[in-house]
């Protein structure tokens, strides 16, 4: 491809192979691999890939859980490894100006010297970027009390499918006119490129109370989220984890999660240290009330950091369990939990499968993993995915969500109806029409696609 | 003349909507008229309210989330919250009389905004009627939910231009147990300015950081926080060490809840003159608010000083008060921000217009939105920054 020069096109079909996948189960092939390094180089490459009809599909790091990276219609992958500079660190405005390859973590460690941080935290924040976070308007473990991605973006510099290059938002909280910064994030891809991302910073918390508690079954942690949140405490955080994450978990980490718990939950309060022991103190009685059967707080900062490590490492511990994990992540009304809860393990146990749970309560955000070993139950994916989909299905009955952070991608967007009627998705293809009209921005993502969605039948889930 | 509409429900909202477009009859939308001075308003054939469409659909307290009809009355939908003991975190103009719809489509925030989100972070689903009739739901009733496009965010300061808000869910929060407040008056804006930029950066996290100036006295800062006992109290001392570091002097501090209501009721008392709104990044508010104050039509200004809202009420001459609004338009753009005369006398309608006369950011895809929502034009033509 001459558009970019020799440096900028990746060669060899070897080294595509790595672009046919992300943390997703699916793969498929790209025509060609393109690294841009300036927001020109990506109008030019959208240019020509519009005059010929061909899909771009953006990358980060490939961490994504939706398949939203993966070329499923063909065309040229756009890689934006090499736009990975912090542009600018505002103090004075609390504001940073970034390219989207710049990695999430990188941030906040970046601006930590002026007591800052960039709040939404994915547990893949060491690899993923910016721009994936962007795009998958992705949440983390402390984004239940300070809100996700998208509450912390005010400016964007896009180029759409055309080639065309535009500005949205800047360092003010708001911009004249509709707000086209809102409606970009977690668009997935599918209405163009991010090239430049400005984001809010916010002062890091003086303090903060990290306590581990366990509970003899799941069902006590799910009652004890609710009433955490019912109390009028806002936790930073409140993860869940239960039994056979633990194993896993304390098995990589060795953060000192309790083995025999049935549940465990990570509740953590920051602010200023006036308030903190009060509501440690109100959070730890409402979990005795509810029948925890240890309490543990955190008494370093490196305890503390070993029990986050564990949470945030519990994907990738599950390769303790199984070689191969198949993730979903629906969201409930967090007062259904206990009941979505034991509808989710039925629906893995009823095919034979093991689950684990790890997820984010306190947003009522499910992450269910379903691990296998492909090489001995060839069919263990496909059943996963009939449960997924039985999860899911149960999730919008209780009046939820079929995603909180991961994105619809290539993988959950047949499922798409199970959440919404065809004039809903009508309205949100009248804003996929006005950035991209020609239809090349990530196709075959977030909407349902005739040729790939036929096979599947919500009669069987309805 | 003017048809009048007020449909019973969402259903007869759309129809009327469909009606409208197959006719090509233009329509204003509205909920209690409380903000009919905002942007351009041209005459319309048919003035559509949602007043009738209201009520509470389903508050679950537990699950701290709220879902109302879009007529429903905000005052209304407070009360039954606080029943529960809960409140929806947003404190906007006209809370009195204001609709739901009208909160989010005019993009009405007050003072809260830098402690809990705005209009655009609290709001978590939506069902629209659209100009061709469809009733399309967005978002959800779960705090957290990123499947599909966020229509919620597009819908939110649209001004009744892209479909009208028939149903909206919110997150909630428990009325906190205690409050406080402070108030402090300082020679210069710098000052008070660098006292508020203190607190934003602060360990405590501040409910309203607003700064107020009238013609003649001195800047004034105002400080509320509420929340339990122990981080309000920590909270009303980090004040406190904020105004004396920077010289200002601490007034009686009991009423400071009722000043900021008084100050977020500012659009609504300016009915003269013309009242001008930047959205500034943070650092560029202190030279904004000192050129502000030394324009001869000069006489309010009140600041969200946390998130870079500013507003600025001129009066007097309209030449005098025409030009301060045009320098402020451009005194806003010049730092990167944005601003817009939000209400202006019936006198002045003619000489200065709502938006700034450059085009907002992205107006291109605005406007290929606006097609694609309205394909007929019919609503609230001309009236928001798009147009
Ligand atoms: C172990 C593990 C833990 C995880 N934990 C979390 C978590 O806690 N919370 C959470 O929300 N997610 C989590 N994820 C999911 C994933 O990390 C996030 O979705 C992340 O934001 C993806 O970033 P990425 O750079 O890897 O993007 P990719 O996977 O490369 O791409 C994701 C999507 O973004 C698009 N995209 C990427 N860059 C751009 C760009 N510049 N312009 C336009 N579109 C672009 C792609 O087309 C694709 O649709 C986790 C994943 C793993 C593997």
């Amino acid at each position: 491809m001459d558009v970019l020069g020799r440096g900028k096109v990746v060669a060899t079909r070897e080294d595509m192979l790595t672009y046919e996948y992300d943390g997703s189960a699916d793969t498929a092939s790209p025509d060609a691999v393109v690294l841009p390094e300036t927001t020109a180089d990506v109008a030019a490459v959208a240019r020509f890939c519009h005059e010929h009809g061909v899909p771009i599909v953006p990358r980060g790091a490939g961490t994504g859980l939706s398949g939203g990276a993966i070329p499923v219609e063909g065309g040229v992958v756009m890689s934006f490894a090499r736009m990975a500079r912090i542009l600018e660190i505002d103090v004075p405005n609390l504001r940073a100006v970034v390219q989207p390859g710049v990695v999430n973590l990188h941030l906040s460690t970046a601006v930590a010297p002026h007591g800052l941080y960039f709040v939404p935290d994915p547990s893949s924040q060491k690899a993923c970027t910016l721009g994936g976070n962007v795009a998958e308007n992705s949440g983390g473990p402390h984004t239940l009390a300070y809100g996700v991605t998208t509450n912390h973006v005010t400016g964007l510099e896009i180029v759409l499918s055309d080639g065309t290059i535009a500005r949205l938002g800047g360092k003010a909280v708001e911009d004249e006119g509709y707000d086209l910064v809102g409606t970009f994030v977690g668009s997935e891809g599918t209405l163009g490129m991010v090239t430049e991302i400005t984001v809010k910073l916010t002062p890091l918390a003086e303090d903060r109370r990290t306590v581990l508690a366990a509970f003899t079954t799941m069902d006590q942690a799910s009652e004890t989220v609710s009433a955490i949140i019912a109390s009028g405490v806002v936790p930073a955080a409140i993860e869940m984890m239960d039994n056979l994450s633990t194993q896993a978990v304390e098995e990589s980490v060795h953060a000192g999660y309790p083995l025999d718990a049935g549940g465990i939950l990570l509740v953590e309060v920051e602010g200023v240290r006036d308030g903190l022991e009060d509501a440690r103190e109100r959070i730890e009685a409402i979990c005795r009330a509810n029948g925890a059967s240890s309490l543990r707080l955190a008494a370093t900062a490196l305890e503390r950091e070993k029990l986050w490590a564990g949470r945030k490492g519990a994907f990738a511990a599950m390769g303790r369990l199984a070689p191969d994990y198949y993730v979903q992540d629906g969201v409930i009304p967090r007062t259904r939990l206990p009941e979505i809860l034991r509808r989710v393990n039925e629906a893995a146990a009823s095919r034979g499968l093991r689950i684990a749970n790890v997820f984010h309560a306190g947003d009522g955000n499910l992450h269910p993993l379903i691990v296998f070993d492909l090489r001995k139950e060839p069919d263990a994916l496909r059943r996963a995915q009939e449960a997924g989909l039985e999860i899911l299905a149960a999730c919008v009955e209780a009046g939820g969500s079929i995603t909180g952070e991961h994105g619809v991608g290539m993988e959950k967007n047949c499922f798409m109806p199970l959440q919404f009627r065809p004039d809903d998705l009508a309205a949100m293809r009248r804003v996929k029409d006005a950035f991209d009209p020609a239809g090349l921005a990530n196709p075959g993502k977030v909407f349902p696609t005739p040729s790939r969605c036929r096979e599947f039948s919500l009669g069987a889930v309805r | 003349m003017t048809t009048r509409l007020e449909p019973a429900d969402a259903d007869e909202c759309a129809r009327s909507l469909a009606g409208a477009s197959a006719e090509r009859r233009s329509m204003r939308i509205a909920g209690a008229l409380s903000k009919a001075y905002l942007g351009e308003l041209r005459a319309t054939d048919v003035e559509l309210r949602t007043v009738r469409i209201a009520g509470v659909v389903d508050h679950v307290p537990a699950d701290l989330t709220i879902t109302v009809a879009g007529g429903t009355p905000f005052a209304e939908m407070a009360a039954a919250l606080a029943r529960a003991g809960q409140f929806l975190p947003l404190d906007p103009p006209h809370a009195d009389r204001a609709t739901i719809g009208g909160v989010i489509a005019a993009n009405s925030n007050g003072f809260w905004r830098s402690r809990y989100g705005g209009v655009r972070d609290l709001l978590i689903g939506t069902r629209l009627a659209l100009a061709d009739g469809t009733l399309a739901r967005a978002g959800g009733r779960v705090v957290k939910n990123v499947a599909g496009y966020d229509l919620d965010k597009l819908v939110v300061g649209s001004l009744g231009t892209l479909g009208v808000i028939v149903e909206a869910t919110f997150k909630v929060l428990p009325i906190p147990a205690a409050s406080a407040g402070l108030s402090a008056t300082f020679a210069r804006a710098g000052e008070a300015f660098a006292a508020a930029d203190a607190l934003v950066r602060g360990a405590s996290r501040q409910e309203a950081i607003v700064i107020e100036r009238r013609s003649g006295a001195a800047w004034r800062l105002h400080v509320g926080a509420r929340g339990d006992r122990p981080t309000v109290a920590r909270a009303k001392s980090d004040a406190a060490r904020a105004v004396a570091d920077l010289r200002g002097s601490a007034e009686p501090a009991d009423d400071v809840a009722s000043r900021l209501v008084a100050l977020r009721e500012l659009p609504a008392a300016a009915i003269d003159g013309a009242l001008v709104r930047a959205a500034l990044p943070l650092a560029a508010q202190t030279a904004f608010a000192e050129s502000a104050a030394d324009l001869d039509a000069f006489t309010t200004l009140v600041a969200d000083a946390a998130s870079g809202i500013v507003r600025v009420h001129l009066r007097g001459d309209d030449d005098a008060v025409a030009t301060g609004a045009v320098a402020l338009l451009m005194a806003a753009r010049a730092v990167g921000g944005s601003g817009r005369v939000e209400r202006r006398a019936e006198s002045l309608r003619e000489r200065i217009g709502a938006w700034d006369p450059a085009e907002p950011r992205g107006h291109f895809l605005m406007k290929r939105l606006k097609d694609a929502f309205d394909p007929a034009g019919v609503l609230e033509p001309g009236r928001s920054a798009v147009g």
